[in-house]
Formats: structure tokens, C-alpha cells, sequence
């Protein structure tokens, strides 16, 4: 078409013109390039925080409502006994809140007491059974009482021996000398995946079904136990029921407070790790034995929370439990990236507008200018439209040329920038990976490794190349602002083309 | 209406938006055009010669009255392919496009009225060789033409897409007398050879004198 050919010998011999308005879309161009790649890498970073720190939902116990039902009791007794009639959540139940859209993943974990027939446990408190008689005796003198009604009267003697037996029992061994955990995924083993626990020698047994443990260097060490023995567990209640585990690894507690000075061995000296099947087949063989139950559900995004707490509470939880979450945490570790993200978006539209109006305001000047090429093309009889599609078609070509080039300096360029915004992340995220695998003892890098079973494990890589920074996204909308800005200067010429009346234009002329 | 007659201006009264209102630039004209003729519209300066030029190249259309062309109201077509098809225009100040070379504003006009068929280019220099203009100027810019050149290119610009009627507004107003002799010989030869219409509005008395049809514009 005659017009295109049109379009490009106006733009090849009005270079000035063309070049005024390039510089600006290529300054508007390149200062959206770098934000929109600022706000790119921004979100990633995001995105993979609310990752590595997965939105989760646990249940609590909703103490408000506890002390509120505590008030109405009368006695103490009443308040102990109604705590305890508070069932606690089942496997059930946590199934049920689990099959939820709003739920991505789900883990659990069990806690359950247990003593050991086999096992010494580590204490620094004495254990000791003792019984103790105490023979009081009571020698009433003779004498008058006045006012006592079944007095004895007249130097009578009377012993009375009152025989109390104490026994000072272990409590703990009462209750289970060793807390047994048993957790169903990797997910759930937090303390291995934040380092606060190590595994030394053997590893976490990774099918969370076989019946493995995995105890602490001080408890394996005062049992003279090493990777591959056997210990039998007894419960509390009833020693005849026991239950047999093979020792898969040995843990070590990294506390780095070293206040506590005042126990012997570390708070979790005592902690028999092993996986949600083994408390369930254990729990299996006594009706006695309670575990108490902690699920995590790990939520699809931050906006479901609410949602989510509702639908729980709409499945019938308990009054006296509630939906707790982790989401100020995740908020308060992505503030300072959420702030670089308003400021971006700030700049990014401040641009867009000042960009805007600029370039509105030079294709109004220009058109001025061009007036009379318009005057004379509408009096040879090129139609109105024709005539804007011919000067649209040169905007676009020109806006086509500046947003490459502004995209492309941009681009370049905000391949630093997001590096340098993204530093901290890459370097954390990248020890991460190798530290957990080693927590987890053994499965280095290997194919069914712990690496590859954590969601909320991610590498943020270095970005080396534009690509990975300028992605399809900041491309589209790139193009977008490009569709934006041309539609803008057109509509300086649109609206002028519009209103000249040929007539006069030439009038002015002559 | 006689059978010659290509355009017929019946009744016209024209008033600009911003005049008095009873202020009318033009008050009820009535001419009448035939092909193969050649006219003067005659008139001092501010009678509205140019007004009536742009009632009849479409340029406007709100006016009192009708003008036809062919027997169609210039109300009711399509102005666009009137003035690209059926009437060329020639401006006193040439109106030629500044960014393109002599050769190319000729076939931009040809473009827009949409000629298939044809080489332009090769239409384009024999209509430039017609109207006297060497074809060494063909792929020079406008602006480095002389205005008698100029206004040869309007001409042959008006010419390239073969219409019937002429319209040309003081064309020799900014030339040399021996220009305008040369012109008005094409005019003539246009009418006579080609059978066109040719109206030029002029108050040079050498010109009006060589045409057939002399029509005087007085203040309305
Ligand atoms: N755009 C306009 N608005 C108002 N009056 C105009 C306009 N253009 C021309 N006129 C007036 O119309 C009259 C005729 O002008 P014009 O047609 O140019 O005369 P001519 O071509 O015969 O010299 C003049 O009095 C002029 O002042
Ligand atoms: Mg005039």
C-alpha cells in the first residue's frame, strides 16, 4: 500500500522530527525497561520467599476461649477436668481441613510419651522410690478442758499413730521418660531443615515408614548405642506393651545460647525421632496411649488465610482450638522488598506519565508543523483516515525503533541492577541447599533427597544473562507501553487530523 | 440542464462561520460549466473567488443552495473521490508536498486516486515532458524548484489522474507573463485537445481574455 511506502519516506526525510521523539521513547523505554525488571526481580524474590517461608496454617489451642470457660468453673478440679475433656485433633480431622482448595501441602506431626525397657534416660534429676513412716504421738496430761465436748477427762492417755507412706516416684517415668516424634515428611522436620538439629552419623531413614529412629549423640553415648542397634520402647501405662526400633542416626542440637548452664544436657537429650507410621502402629496397640497431634497445612497463597480459618471452623473445629499462621512473619520478611516494589511502581508510573504527556505534547507541536502536509494531502483527496493511518503508522515505526533500543539498554543494564538487589538472596538460598542435605545426614545430592522432597527448598539463581530478568512478562509489557505510547502520539495527530478543516489550513498558508 | 454541462452551481449562498449574520461571502450564484471549455471567474480581491473554488472542489460543504456535478449534489457523494478522481486543483501557492522530489508528488496524487493498470512513473514523466518541465528535475526536491516549475508540477499533479474538470486558483499569479502565456496555452489545450473543463479564477485581464467564458465576481 501506497501509504506504508508514504509512512517510511516521511519518517527517512523528516530525520529531526523522528529523532526528537525516538530520544523520548527511548528515555521513556529504557527507564520502564530497568523498573519493570527491577519489579520482576522484586517479585521473584518475593515469591520465593513466601516460598522458602510457605504460608502455613497450624491448629492451636485458642486460649481466650479457654480462660472464658474456666471462669464458669467453679473449683479447680472442675477447670483441670474440663482441660482434659478437650479432645484433642485427630489424624481425621486434620484429613478433613486438609482436603481443602485452599491447602497445597499438609504435614504432621505426632508427639507421644514413651519409656524403654532398654534405654537409660538422660537426667540430672535423682530418681528415687522411697517410703516413709511417720508415727505421731499424742499424749494429753491430765487436767480439766471446760468446753470441750467429748473430752476425756481425768489423766486418761490415748495413742494415736498415724502411719503416711510417700512415695517419690520418677514423674517423669510415669508420664514416658522419652518424648517420641514422629513426623511424616521432611516438610515437617523443621528443626533439621533450619539447622537446629544435625544429624552426625547415619541418616533421617527416608520412606517415613520403616521402623528406624533417630536419638541424640548424648543419649546414644550415656546407652553406648551406635547406628544400627535396637531399642525397645514400653509405654507408660502398661510395660508388657512394647515396641521395637532400629536406630537409622544420630542427632546432634546445635543450641547456640550457652546461658543455659543450668542443665547437664541439652533440652532435646531425651527426643526419639522417628516417623508418623511408627506412633500410629504404637498408638495401635493401647487404647491407654494418647499422642498428641500438630498439624501444618501449607496454604496456597497469603490471600487464602482468611478463607481458609473459616472453612476449618465451618468443618466443625473445636471452640476451644483455632486456625493460627505464620503470615506476619512472611510479611516482615518481605517489607523491605515490597517497599522497593511501591517505590518501582511509583517510578514506573511517574514515568509513564511525564513520558506521556511529553510525547503528547511534541506530536501536538509536530502535528502544528505538519499541518499543511495534512491540508494539502486532504485537498488531493486522501481520505481522513488514510491520512492517520499514514502518520500513525510513522509513530509506530519510530516508537517500534526507540522501545528496542530503550528496552535493550535498559535491559542490559537492569541485568546489574536486579543482581545487585538480588545478592543477598542468591547467597543465602544457595548454601541452604547444600546445608539441609547434610542436616538430614547422608542422601548428599542424591535423586530421592531431601533437596528434592522440600517444597519450599529453592536455589534464586545469579542472573547472568537478560534473560533472566527480562522474561517474556517484562517483554509483554514492554510492548504494552510501546502500544501505549504509540496510541498516545496518535491521538495528538488523530485529534488534530480530526479538526483541520483543509480549507483553512491553506487559507493560512497563502 | 444542457447536455454539456459538468457542473452546475445552482443558487449558492455562502456565509463563514465567524461573519455578521446577514454578512454573506457569496449570495446566490448561479453558473454553469461545460466540458471542453475554458473560464475566468473574475473579480477584485475579497469578492470570494477562492470561497467559491472551495464550494466547488469540496472543500466545503455547508452552504445554501446545491452544486452538481454530472447531475449529483455535491451534499450527497463521497468528496474524498471527487476531488481525487474527478477534479484536479491548482493552488496559487502550488501546494506541493516538501519532502518528496517533483516526480514523486505527481504519483502520490495518482496513488490516492487509486489508478491500477498503468506505469505512474512513466505517466508521470510525460506528463511533467507536457507541461514543459525537463525530466532532469523529476527526482529533485520541490523546494528547489522555481515557482514556474512549481506550478507546472501542480499542474501535471492535477492532470495525472485524468479528470474532467480543472480548477485552478490564480496560477499564474506569482509567475512571469511569459509563464503565464505558456500556461494558459496548456489550459487551452487542455479544453480543446482533452475536452476538460478548465476554470480559472484570476484578475489578471490577460488571462480572462484568452478564455471562452468570463464570469465577474462582484462584492455581494
Ligand atoms: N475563514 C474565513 N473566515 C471569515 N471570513 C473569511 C474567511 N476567509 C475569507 N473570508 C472573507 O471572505 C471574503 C472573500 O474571500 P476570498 O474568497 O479569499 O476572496 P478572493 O479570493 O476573491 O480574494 C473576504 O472578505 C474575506 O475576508
Ligand atoms: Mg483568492
Amino acid at each position: 500500500m501506497y501509504i506504508f511506502k508514504n509512512s517510511f519516506k516521511s519518517i527517512s526525510r523528516n530525520k529531526g522530527r523522528n529523532i526528537l521523539i525516538g530520544i523520548i521513547i527511548i528515555v521513556i523505554s529504557c527507564a520502564c525497561a530497568v523498573t519493570l525488571s527491577i519489579l520482576n526481580a522484586a517479585n521473584k524474590i518475593v515469591s520465593s520467599y513466601e516460598e522458602k517461608y510457605q504460608i502455613k496454617a497450624s491448629i492451636g489451642m485458642n486460649r481466650e476461649k479457654l480462660v472464658e470457660s474456666f471462669k464458669e468453673s467453679s473449683s479447680g478440679e472442675d477447670m483441670i477436668n474440663s482441660f482434659n475433656n478437650i479432645e484433642s485433633v485427630t489424624k481425621e480431622e486434620i484429613e478433613k481441613y486438609a482436603d481443602s482448595k485452599y491447602v497445597s501441602s499438609y504435614y504432621y506431626t505426632y508427639t507421644l510419651n514413651m519409656n524403654s525397657s532398654n534405654l537409660k534416660e538422660a537426667t540430672d534429676s535423682l530418681v528415687k522410690e522411697t517410703t516413709t513412716t511417720t508415727t505421731r504421738t499424742e499424749t494429753f496430761g491430765g487436767g480439766n478442758y471446760p468446753g470441750r465436748p467429748d473430752g476425756n477427762y481425768g489423766g486418761k492417755r490415748s495413742t494415736t499413730t498415724t502411719k503416711k507412706t510417700e512415695e517419690i516416684k520418677n514423674l517423669k517415668a510415669e508420664n514416658g521418660a522419652f518424648k517420641l516424634i514422629g513426623y511424616n515428611s521432611y516438610e515437617a522436620m523443621t528443626d533439621f531443615i533450619n539447622g537446629s538439629y544435625t544429624i552426625t552419623s547415619g541418616e533421617v531413614s527416608s520412606d517415613f515408614e520403616s521402623n528406624t529412629c533417630v536419638i541424640s549423640e548424648e543419649l546414644a553415648s550415656l546407652n553406648n548405642i551406635e547406628v544400627g542397634d535396637t531399642i525397645t520402647l514400653t509405654s507408660p501405662k502398661d510395660s508388657k506393651i512394647t515396641y521395637e526400633l532400629t536406630v537409622s542416626g544420630i542427632y546432634k542440637e546445635n543450641t547456640e545460647d550457652s546461658d543455659d548452664m543450668t542443665n547437664m544436657f541439652s533440652a532435646s537429650v531425651n527426643d526419639i525421632i522417628t516417623n508418623s507410621n511408627v506412633i500410629e502402629s504404637i498408638l495401635a496397640l493401647s487404647d491407654d496411649l494418647n499422642a498428641e497431634l500438630n498439624p501444618t497445612f501449607i496454604l496456597t497463597s497469603s490471600d487464602v488465610v482468611d478463607k481458609f480459618s473459616e472453612e476449618v471452623t465451618g468443618k466443625g473445629l473445636s471452640e476451644y482450638y483455632q486456625v493460627t499462621n505464620n503470615l506476619s512473619e512472611v510479611e516482615s520478611a518481605t517489607e523491605s522488598i515490597n517497599n522497593v516494589k511501591t517505590f518501582a511502581t511509583t517510578f514506573l508510573i511517574i514515568t509513564l506519565i511525564i513520558g506521556g504527556v511529553v510525547l503528547f505534547v511534541i506530536n501536538m507541536i509536530n502535528i502544528r508543523e505538519r499541518k499543511y502536509e495534512i491540508g494539502v494531502l486532504r485537498t488531493i483527496g486522501m481520505s481522513k483516515f488514510k491520512v492517520i493511518s499514514e502518520f500513525v503508522i510513522e509513530l509506530l515505526v519510530v516508537t517500534i525503533f526507540g522501545l528496542i533500543i530503550g528496552a535493550g539498554i535498559g535491559s542490559l543494564s537492569s541485568v546489574k541492577i536486579a543482581n545487585s538487589l538480588l545478592e543477598n538472596e542468591i547467597q543465602n538460598s544457595t548454601s541452604n541447599v547444600e546445608k539441609i542435605n547434610s542436616n538430614f545426614g547422608g542422601h548428599m545430592f542424591g535423586e530421592g533427597g531431601p533437596q528434592n522432597k522440600i517444597n519450599g527448598l529453592v536455589t534464586i539463581e545469579k542472573a547472568d544473562s537478560i534473560n533472566a530478568v527480562v522474561d517474556i512478562k517484562v517483554l509483554g509489557e514492554l510492548l504494552l507501553i510501546g502500544v501505549g505510547l504509540t496510541f498516545i502520539s496518535s491521538l495528538a495527530s488523530m485529534i488534530s487530523i480530526q479538526r483541520f478543516s483543509p480549507l483553512e489550513i491553506l487559507r493560512e498558508r497563502s | 440542464m444542457k447536455k454539456n454541462v459538468i457542473l452546475k452551481i445552482d443558487n449558492v449562498s455562502y456565509r463563514y462561520k465567524d461573519a455578521k449574520k446577514d454578512e454573506y461571502t457569496l449570495k446566490n450564484v448561479n453558473y454553469e460549466f461545460e466540458l471542453g471549455k475554458t473560464y475566468a471567474i473574475k473579480g477584485k480581491s475579497g469578492t470570494g473567488k477562492t470561497t467559491l473554488l472551495s464550494l466547488i472542489s469540496g472543500l466545503e460543504n455547508k452552504y445554501e443552495g446545491n452544486i452538481f456535478y454530472k447531475n449529483e449534489n455535491l451534499k450527497k457523494i463521497n468528496l474524498d473521490k471527487y476531488r481525487n478522481t474527478y477534479i484536479g486543483i491548482i493552488f496559487q501557492s502550488y501546494n506541493l508536498l516538501p519532502h518528496l522530489t517533483a516526480l514523486e508528488n505527481i504519483m502520490l496524487s495518482m496513488d490516492i486516486s487509486n489508478l491500477k493498470g498503468i506505469n505512474k512513473k512513466e505517466k508521470a514523466l510525460s506528463l511533467m515532458e507536457s507541461v514543459g518541465l525537463d525530466k532532469s528535475l523529476a527526482n529533485r526536491r520541490v523546494l528547489k524548484l522555481s515557482g514556474g516549475e512549481q506550478q507546472r508540477i501542480a499542474i501535471a499533479r492535477s492532470l495525472s489522474y485524468n479528470p474532467d474538470i480543472i480548477l485552478a486558483d490564480e496560477p499564474t499569479g506569482n509567475l512571469d507573463k511569459e509563464t503565464e502565456d505558456e500556461i494558459m496555452k496548456i489550459f487551452e489545450n487542455l479544453a480543446k485537445k482533452e475536452n476538460k473543463c478548465v476554470i480559472i479564477v484570476t484578475h489578471s485581464k490577460n488571462v480572462s481574455d484568452n478564455v471562452d467564458v468570463v464570469y465577474e465576481m462582484k462584492k455581494s
